[in-house]
């Protein structure tokens, strides 16, 4: 049970609050509700090019790691296709210090060329060490584009390609700032051994000051519904076959998602899962296979990825996934399958809600989400699914004119 | 909150004092196993680690103590590996099996209310796996097949590379598996490792989480027929080389990956803890100067640092990184210049105080929770040391001075006992 309480300050800035007095630390978990889909096409990769940038010095601060680790602390962020997020833990005793840092930000960042210049280039480093400099690590930049045709999700976070990074001017940089870094697009979580009294108190201090700005977004269409099949082969220097099987499913708010997500735990999430113990357990048809959702906030994508053993044929071995899963469609789940995944998933929420940085990243996420509760009511939600649900579910998402298929072969 | 707030001065910060470390009791169940007791935290998820000797150090060949960890759990005399993994999972539970150079770990992560129905899993499997022949067999065509996947990685084959130069390649700390290695072992190999280094024995066993009376009885109850492994670890062999340049040349890599490093004292060096802020402060963490060099201010990588790694009879420090092949060159010299720099110029105030305190905070990341305070606990089991090591490693942090920064770089950072291994394309 995570307890929190919640406040909104004038300017827009929504604020949760968790208090545990059994760690000596305390964490600011601060979202900013923009992403890689908030991008234009020819522009992409900007709100991750974006995030390092926060790291630059703001108005009043020039350098932002000196003065955190000064107060003993640390910090990342990440982007993903929705969110920038940014956390920072401190000592309990001199989060103030964190107050500062991460207000002044969001008030103005310094905005310079050569801070630019430079994280223009660690990110495309970035982009050759994850995705060009590793085997497999060019599918998701192969793969989305053929799952979506016109919603801003067909672009990884990284960005569609190096020029796009490479023509990032500093007026862009200004005009997103303007744009999308204000206290009426930003969450702000905090927890750890910190009272609420000190916490509003600190908010108000820090934040109070920080004018909202008009938010105005791109406009983009929805993905209209996939009618037929898109598949596509690729041919690279790896050892192994690789077959990416892309559905598309619910966002991460739907009443289904629920369902959806144990769907996916039953057929390939650890060793007990169907297609683990079918397909490489049983037949030895992949020598690793995983299954798993994208969970964002628009229709997301339910994944079922596998590495071909070295001689089987990747289209027998696709069929075998498809056998799998028609299976369950046709005979339908056990009690004591179900009850099991609920378990398992009772387990990884209490395990998630352990450290103040889980607590603190979790409360922001949900209130994006829109419901601030689901930090405790979760379990339930995943409790009351019964077994017809996700057989239903299963029907609405297996079928191939609702998937998109990268054969990924060994030259 | 109509004053003005001046947000050109910074909070003023606490220097960190008052560490309260939640130490770990020790009680010997009944046939003189230590059960080690971390009681923190308010969670319902308990976790029990049993420490076991079958690290590599105690194999005759490679990769017998992997594959031993690897298939202690698919399949016991009177389950199968299904069974253990469905059972397991209906209890919600993970169980995790891993080895080391040094010893080996099962690892049992579930909730209070299943603890006593898990533990039959965790006692089975350590008294009676069977290593069934199929098991085995997927076992050997999937790690051959990973192996392929993970020889197509730069930063893979220069771990392999630079270990097995500056420990020896059969060193525990240097030998690396081929597929032949997979091809090459059969079960007798496998229960015979078994029948030594697990079989109705363990090392120790540690418990953390919110631990209460009843948690302990049942470990007493299933763990009482146990007996303690009291067998020592084989000696290891040093056969390593110093100063050792070596290029392996990948065709087409974008980028080259680059260890530089060597051999060094470990835990049990009264250097060492000196060490960790000297590493600290070269490459230890973000605000470091090979990271602020070579990725803020030139925009060379996307990431550098540098470890100091101890193992229980050995010990090493590197620097890694991916660098641009063209700019390969221009990296490898800022890295050797941020060496001499630390071998010659006196650090500032500034900076010494600015690495003194994070590494105060991030020790106290570092024992935030029960499972974190596990994992300090059982290093000081491991080195045979009390808790006093970590308070008196405060205290080290807190007075150490430039000088003795400088004399341990001019000690222990040599560039002629360094040794230098890229894979790249030229």
């Amino acid at each position: 049970m995570i307890s929190v309480n919640k406040f909104t300050l004038k300017n827009g800035l929504r604020v949760l609050h968790h208090e545990d007095t059994s760690s000596q630390l305390c964490v600011l978990n601060t979202l900013y509700c923009v992403g890689s889909k908030d991008e234009k096409p020819d522009h992409t990769g900007f709100a991750h090019l974006f995030e390092h940038l926060m790291f630059g010095g703001s108005k009043n601060i020039k350098d932002f790691d000196s003065e955190l680790q000064k107060a003993g602390g640390e910090s990342n962020a990440f982007t993903s296709n929705d969110i920038t997020n940014y956390y920072l833990t401190l000592p309990a005793n001199n989060i103030e210090t964190g107050f500062w840092l991460e207000s002044d930000r969001m008030l103005r960042l310094d905005f310079n060329q050569d801070s630019l210049d430079i994280q223009k280039n660690v990110v495309i480093e970035e982009f050759k060490e994850r995705y060009l400099n590793q085997p497999y690590g060019d599918i998701w930049l192969k793969l989305l584009p053929l799952v979506y045709k016109v919603h801003p999700y067909r672009w990884p976070t990284i960005g569609k390609n190096i020029s796009h990074i490479e023509n990032s001017t500093l007026e862009d940089v200004i005009s997103f700032f303007n744009k999308f870094y204000c206290p009426n697009n930003a969450i702000l979580a905090i927890s750890g051994n910190l009272s609420l009294e000190k916490a509003k108190y600190l908010v108000e201090k820090w934040y109070n000051d920080i004018p909202p700005q008009n938010i105005i977004r791109n406009t983009y269409l929805d993905e209209p519904k996939q009618t037929v099949p898109h598949k596509e082969t690729v041919h690279a220097e790896v050892p192994l076959d690789v077959v990416v099987k892309a559905y598309h499913c619910c966002r991460r708010m739907d009443a289904d998602y629920y369902k959806t997500d144990l769907l996916c735990d039953i057929l390939g999430t650890g060793r007990s899962s169907r297609l683990y113990n079918s397909l490489i357990k049983g037949k030895s048809l992949f020598s690793e296979l995983d299954c798993y959702l994208t969970g964002d906030i628009e229709t997301g994508l339910f994944i079922i990825e596998g590495k071909v053993t070295k001689g089987v044929d990747i289209y027998a071995a696709e069929s075998a996934i498809i056998e799998e899963i028609n299976k369950l469609m046709s005979n339908g789940i056990a009690p004591q399958e179900l009850q099991k995944v609920k378990n398992k998933t009772e387990t990884n929420i209490k395990f998630n809600d352990l450290g103040v940085l889980n607590k603190a990243m979790k409360m922001a996420y949900c209130e994006l989400l829109g419901n601030i509760d689901l930090v405790n009511t979760e379990v339930d939600l995943y409790n009351s699914v019964d077994a017809n649900d996700i057989v239903s579910i299963a029907k609405e998402i297996f079928s191939e004119n609702n998937c998109s298929t990268l054969y990924y072969l060994s030259i | 909150m109509n004053s003005i707030i001046n947000r050109s001065v910074a909070p003023s910060s606490e220097e960190l004092n008052n560490f309260k470390i939640i130490e770990g009791n020790i009680i010997s169940i009944s046939n003189n196993i230590d059960l080690h007791i971390i009681n923190a935290g308010t969670s319902d998820i308990i976790k029990l680690d049993i420490i076991c000797d079958g690290g590599v150090r105690n194999q005759k060949k490679n990769p017998i103590a992997a594959a031993t960890s690897a298939l202690l759990r698919e399949g016991t005399n009177t389950k199968t590996a299904l069974q253990i993994a469905d059972e397991l999972d209906f209890y919600g539970a993970y169980l995790q099996t891993h080895c080391t150079a040094d010893d080996s770990i099962i690892n049992l992560f579930c909730l209070k209310k299943h603890f006593d129905s898990c533990l039959s899993y965790v006692l089975d499997i350590i008294c009676n796996s069977y290593f069934p022949d199929n098991e085995i067999n997927i076992y050997k065509n999937n790690s051959i097949q990973r192996l392929l996947v993970n020889k197509q990685r730069n930063s893979f084959l220069v771990r392999r590379l630079f270990y097995s130069s500056i420990f020896g390649p059969i060193s525990p700390y240097g030998i690396y598996s081929e597929s032949d290695d997979y091809t090459n072992f059969s079960r007798e190999n496998l229960l015979e490792f078994f029948d030594e280094n697990y079989k109705n024995k363990v090392k120790y066993i540690v418990l953390s989480g919110e631990i209460d009376n009843s948690i302990i009885n049942c470990c007493e109850t299933f763990f009482c027929d146990l007996k303690n492994n009291s067998k020592s670890i084989k000696p290891i062999t040093k056969s390593g080389k110093i100063n050792d340049l070596q290029f392996f040349d990948r065709n087409g890599a974008v980028q080259s990956a680059i260890r530089i490093g060597r051999r060094i004292v470990n835990r049990t060096h009264i250097d060492y803890r000196k060490l960790q802020i000297l590493n600290l402060i070269l490459g230890g963490y973000f605000g470091s100067r090979l990271m602020k060099n070579i990725r803020e201010e030139k925009g060379l990588t996307y990431g550098i640092y540098s470890v100091l790694e101890s193992f229980i009879d050995d010990g090493c420090f590197f620097i890694e990184t991916e660098i641009n092949n063209d700019l390969r060159e221009k990296g490898l010299k800022e890295i050797y210049l941020e060496l001499k720099k630390l071998r010659e110029i006196l650090i500032s105030e500034e900076e010494l105080i600015l690495a003194k305190n994070y590494l105060l905070g991030s020790f106290l990341r570092s024992i935030d929770g029960p499972f974190s305070l596990a994992d300090r606990h059982k290093i000081l089991v491991d080195y045979g040391l009390d808790y006093n090591y970590y308070y008196e490693y405060i205290n080290i942090i807190k007075n150490i001075k430039a000088k003795e920064i400088r004399e341990l770089a001019n000690t222990y950072l040599q560039e002629k006992d360094l040794s230098e291994i890229i894979v790249g394309s030229k």
